[in-house]
C-alpha cells in the first residue's frame, strides 16, 4: 500500500496519460475510417467502408489495449479519482479534430465540452457505491468512454 | 432527414445501448440478478438462464457490439468533435437505469452532474 495517499504511483500516472492518448487515438482513427464514405451512402455501404479501412481495426485494437490499461489503473486507483482525468480526452479530441481534420470550433462547442467536463467531475464526486448488496463488486471499466 | 439529425438520432441510440451494456456487465460482474431491485428480480427470475452471470456478460458484450455498429454510423454523419462529447449521454442513461433497475441512490449532486452533461451535449450541437 502507498503510505502517502496524495503521492501518485508512477504506474498510475503512466496509465492515466496512456488512457488519454489511447482514447484520443481511438476516436480520431475511428472517424478517419469512415471519412471517405459518401454522406448519402447506405448503412451497409458505410459499415463496409469502415471495415475496409485499416484504421477501423487499429481503433478496435486500441480498444483492447485501453481495456487492459484501464483495468491496471483501476487496480491501483479509485474509479472516482481516475475518471475525471480521462475526461481530458474530450479536450484532446476537440483540439486534434479541429486542427487536423478541419472540424468547426465554435464557442458553443467549447462551452458544451466545458459543461460536460463539469458534469463528469460532479458525478465522480458522488459516493462510489450506494447499494448494500454489492459492496464487493468491482467497478466495470468502460473502454468506450472516459 | 438531414445527415446531422440522423447522426444525432443514431448517437442517442448508441448511448442508450451502451447504457444497457454497462448495466448488463454490472449485473454479470455482481454474479447475477441478485443486484437487481426486488421487483425487477422477481420479473427477471421467470426468464430462462437469467440466474447465470455469464448470460448477462454475454448480453453486455452483444450490446457493446451493437454500440460499435451504431457509433460507426454516428461518426459517418457527425464530426468526431460533436460525437465524442455527446457520447457522454451514456452517463445519463446509466444514472437512470441504475436508479430504475438496480435500486441505486442517485443523489442531488449526481443529478446535477447529469444535468450538466445534458445541457453540455445540447450546446455541442448548436
Amino acid at each position: 500500500m502507498n503510505r502517502n495517499p496524495t503521492k501518485l504511483p508512477g504506474a498510475v500516472v503512466v496509465g492515466l496519460i496512456l488512457a488519454i492518448i489511447l482514447d484520443t487515438f481511438i476516436q480520431i482513427a475511428w472517424k478517419l475510417s469512415v471519412v471517405h464514405v459518401p454522406v448519402d451512402a447506405s448503412v451497409i455501404a458505410t459499415i463496409r467502408g469502415a471495415l475496409s479501412s485499416p484504421l477501423f481495426y487499429a481503433a478496435m485494437l486500441a480498444f483492447g489495449a485501453q481495456l487492459f490499461n484501464w483495468m491496471r489503473v483501476l487496480a491501483r486507483a479509485d474509479l472516482s479519482f481516475a475518471q475525471p482525468f480521462t475526461a481530458l480526452s474530450y479536450i484532446s479530441v476537440l483540439a486534434i479534430s479541429c486542427h487536423s481534420l478541419g472540424e468547426n470550433l465554435s464557442v458553443s462547442k467549447l462551452f458544451g465540452v466545458a459543461l460536460i467536463l463539469v458534469g463528469v467531475f460532479f458525478i465522480s464526486r458522488t459516493p462510489f457505491r450506494t447499494t448494500g448488496n454489492d459492496r464487493r463488486t468491482p467497478a466495470i471499466p468502460d473502454p468506450l468512454r472516459p | 432527414m438531414k445527415p446531422e439529425l440522423a447522426g444525432i438520432f443514431v448517437l442517442v441510440a448508441a448511448a442508450t445501448v451502451e447504457s444497457f451494456a454497462q448495466m448488463f456487465l454490472k449485473i454479470g460482474a455482481a454474479g447475477g440478478p441478485k443486484i437487481l431491485s426486488d421487483s425487477c428480480r422477481r420479473r427477471v427470475g421467470r426468464i430462462p438462464f437469467s440466474s447465470i452471470a455469464a448470460s448477462w456478460i454475454t448480453l453486455g458484450v452483444i450490446a457493446y457490439g451493437l454500440e460499435i455498429f451504431l457509433y460507426t454510423l454516428a461518426l459517418h454523419f457527425l464530426d468526431v468533435s460533436v460525437a465524442f462529447p455527446m457520447g457522454s449521454l451514456c452517463f445519463v442513461g446509466v444514472a437512470l437505469l441504475s436508479r430504475i433497475f438496480l435500486g441505486e441512490t442517485v443523489g442531488r449532486v449526481r443529478w446535477f452532474g447529469v444535468a450538466c452533461i445534458l445541457v453540455g451535449a445540447a450546446f455541442v450541437n448548436m
